[in-house]
């Protein structure tokens, strides 16, 4: 069951579009279904109702027809004894009265058959031939598996009957297979017309017998059913395709102004968040309810965008303000006589300088502008970038080289290069600081560039890997030194490898630590 | 230095906590400063006096340090070095297009101040000065490689950039200027200054091995930068200018 959840779920409709559509046209093809059954019954009832009273009236006409022929046949046989005693006429008379003669005759043979086996056409509305319309049997021609059992329409079969004062003692209703039927088989091979044509066998047959009185003989009435009418599941599909297709329609239009401007609304969310310096103000279209929204989101927008305004504004002056003063201070260490103590003064100051321009950067990034404003990310030569870090380094007497293990040849990545500089420079400068010597050396894996720092201290607790990679954390205090960060390094190199797509990660080497750089080529 | 009168020295700056010392500073390295604390202030001072150099910070109350660059390199060709506390390289291209001769991002090493002020007035009393602000923008190019001044940006034939270093890019420069002509070591060694002023005896041939890395194909058998017998360096390829297409800015 949980299994075949997914895929339920992936055949539905995600969308409110969707799924109000699938809602509704589900519901309508329930009402359709069950009224469709309702119908169909009803005029399943009305066509037996229909049969009954045909099966009624056979009864009627045929013990009528039968006790008619009774009194014919006695009355013919009655006249032609008459006739033969009649002493015959004169001779101008004769043919007239012979052929009067003749034509009587014709008219009693035919009145003394018992029952009229006359040439009706094969049976396609439920009009069986006569023969078969009346049949009387000593025996109940319906077995008892076939009797029906319906009180509401014996009484109306009695009512009807009572009408013609007929009033039986017995009355049973039964259906069969018209092929089963043995008196219809019967008739069927002295009629080949009726023979070939087979569909009738698979029609259902309804016998009405009755007793009127009892230990009487069996009168049974046999009514074909006539053939379902075709027309009227075709109606009913139309009918509802016609029914869907309006709704449909309706409901569309009425959802589409709901889902377009809340489409529209998405699709602006999301672009803020890419880019929320650029204020759009969106149209307020649909239904009451959705305008609210849009003029709601309008209102954040417009707020959102003057805060990071504000924000910007806010690092600038940051920047500016504090870069002064540390400008004078630099300034006025050159008059401190002993080497020394200025070259400390001057190392603090640089400090406070590299932390304040990472968080000056980390609080650009963390807005989500592209690097560098929306410069765009070109071809660098990372061989190249690498060992001009590695000098920067170098030239300052620090332990950092290029590791042998490097790859050699060409590496070429669509980076943004100021950027990427800048958090190598925070990888290469805190294994400076913690692990004593940085060796550094480039790979290519795949369809990335590997920017590897390897240095030789002590490494990071594998617990406390994760919040290096925090802003504001460092490692234990035995390695924070006068000289550290802010512990914006890890946090601005990580946002920046985040930037390019790809990721920083570290690794405990045992002894030293390892820092990669995983950019996308 | 070789200079006979003192070097007169403007200071543009509204900080007075920053202007004060600076000054100071510089008049003990034997310069002549005159401060002004508004660019306002600066025109009045420019009535009177004529500095071999400006010294201009850029975010001013007022008239901003970008506006009175301008007035000063088109009406005065003075050459003009920004002081600034944004660092964004956005922010410097502005300034080199106006015509500065350099940048320097505070907070800075006074005596890189020195060096880099030194630097753009050797190459103004050379003569190059006058000629140089007006094809400041222009492409180097030599055998498919392509030196943008303003960004720094090196490239090579197939359009990927190059990292070089401050010091590379200047050496570099020097080269270009100059193509097939023998450069000494203490000529490049003015170039090469600044950070690393305390390297001072191998700086030369460690950046020039450097650049070497970056731009020779084969490092052992260079055919850019050629060693000379006797102290020196030529740059052997033709180099030519190109002026930038508008789009690449």
């Amino acid at each position: 069951m949980s299994a075949d959840k997914p895929m339920l779920k992936r055949l539905l409709p995600s969308s409110l579009l969707g799924q109000v559509m699938a809602s509704v046209a589900l519901a309508l093809l329930v009402a359709q279904v069950v009224s469709a059954v309702l119908l169909y019954r009803a005029a399943e009832d009305r066509r037996q109702t229909a049969i009954l009273t045909q099966a009624a009236f056979q009864l009627v006409n045929g013990g009528q027809r039968r006790a008619g022929a009774e009194e014919r046949i006695t009355a013919a046989q009655e006249r032609r004894e008459a006739l033969r005693e009649r002493p015959r006429s004169r001779r101008g008379d004769r043919p007239q009265g012979r052929r009067a003669e003749r034509r009587e005759e014709r008219r009693l043979a035919r009145d003394e058959r018992p029952e009229n086996e006359g040439r009706s056409p094969p049976p396609t509305t439920g009009g069986l031939p006569r023969p078969l319309r009346y049949t009387v049997s000593t025996r109940n021609p319906i077995l008892p598996a076939e009797t029906l059992e319906r009180a509401a329409q014996t009484e109306r079969l009695l009512e009807n009957l009572a009408l013609e004062e007929i009033t039986p003692t017995a009355i049973t209703i039964g259906v069969r297979r018209a092929g089963d039927d043995p008196r219809l088989l019967q008739f069927a091979e002295t009629r080949p017309r009726f023979r070939m044509r087979s569909e009738w066998k698979e029609r259902r047959l309804f016998l009405v017998a009755i007793q009127r009185e009892d230990g009487a003989e069996w009168e049974t009435a046999r009514v074909l059913e006539p053939q379902r009418p075709r027309a009227a599941t075709g109606v009913l599909l139309f009918q509802t395709l016609i029914t869907f297709g309006f709704l449909i329609l309706i409901l569309f239009l009425v959802l589409r102004r709901i889902t377009r401007p809340l489409a529209e609304l998405t699709e602006r969310v999301s672009d803020f968040s890419r880019q929320p310096d650029q204020v759009v103000r969106l149209a307020e279209t649909g239904p009451a309810d959705t305008r609210r929204l849009i003029a709601a989101h309008n209102a954040m927008e417009t707020r959102i965008a003057s805060m990071l305004d504000e924000k910007d504004v806010m690092l600038g002056a940051i920047g500016h303000d504090l870069k002064t003063p540390l400008a004078a201070l630099r300034v006025r260490i050159e008059s401190v006589p002993d080497d020394a103590q200025r070259q400390k003064m001057a190392d603090s100051i640089e400090d406070i300088t590299a932390t304040l321009d990472d968080i000056l950067v980390l609080a650009r990034i963390g807005h989500g502008l592209r690097p560098n404003d929306g410069v765009p990310l070109e071809p660098v030569d990372m061989n190249a970038l690498m060992m001009s870090v590695v000098e920067e380094f170098e030239d300052l007497g620090d332990p950092v080289s290029m590791d042998s293990a490097s790859e050699k040849g060409r590496i070429v990545a669509s980076i943004q290069e100021t950027w990427v500089k800048r958090a190598l420079r925070n990888l290469v400068s805190n294994a400076v600081r913690y692990g004593e010597e940085a060796s550094l050396s480039l790979h290519q894996e795949g369809g990335h560039v590997v920017l590897r720092i390897d240095d030789i201290g002590p490494g990071i607790p594998a617990d406390r890997i994760n919040d290096m990679l925090e802003p504001f954390t460092r490692g234990e205090a035995s390695r924070n030194r006068a000289t550290g960060g802010a512990g914006l390094g890890l946090a601005l190199a990580r946002a920046i490898a985040q930037q390019h797509g790809g990721e920083l990660t570290l690794t405990n080497l045992h002894p030293g630590l390892r820092a990669e750089l995983r950019l996308p080529l | 230095m070789d200079n006979s009168a003192p070097t007169q020295i403007l200071l543009v700056d509204d900080e007075p906590t920053l202007r004060e010392p600076l000054a100071e500073y510089l008049a003990g390295q034997g310069f002549t400063v005159t401060q002004s604390a508004s660019a306002a202030a600066a025109r009045t001072a420019l009535t009177e006096m004529t500095p071999d150099i400006v010294l201009l910070d850029i975010m001013m109350p007022g008239e901003d340090g970008l506006s009175l660059c301008r007035h000063l390199v088109e009406t005065r060709q003075l050459p003009v070095i920004f002081l600034t506390a944004r660092g964004e390289p956005t922010d410097r291209i502005v300034g080199l297009e106006l015509g500065a001769d350099d940048y320097i991002v505070k907070p800075f090493e006074p005596r890189e101040l020195v060096a880099r002020i030194r630097t753009v007035l050797r190459r103004v009393a050379r003569g190059a000065g006058a000629q140089h602000t007006d094809s400041e923008d222009w492409h180097y190019s030599f055998e498919g490689w392509l030196l943008d001044p303003l960004k720094r940006k090196l490239t090579d034939p197939e359009g990927v950039t190059v990292p070089v270093s401050t010091a590379e890019f200047r050496l570099l420069r020097a080269f270009l200027d100059s193509p097939r002509m023998i450069l000494d070591r203490d000529r490049l060694l003015d170039l090469v200054q600044g950070r690393t002023a305390h390297l001072f005896d191998r700086a030369v041939d460690n950046q020039i091995s450097r650049l070497r890395r970056k731009i020779e194909a084969e490092t052992r058998d260079p055919q850019f930068i050629q060693t000379v017998r006797g102290g020196g360096y030529r740059f052997a390829a033709s180099v030519k200018r190109i002026a930038p297409t508008p789009g690449s800015g």
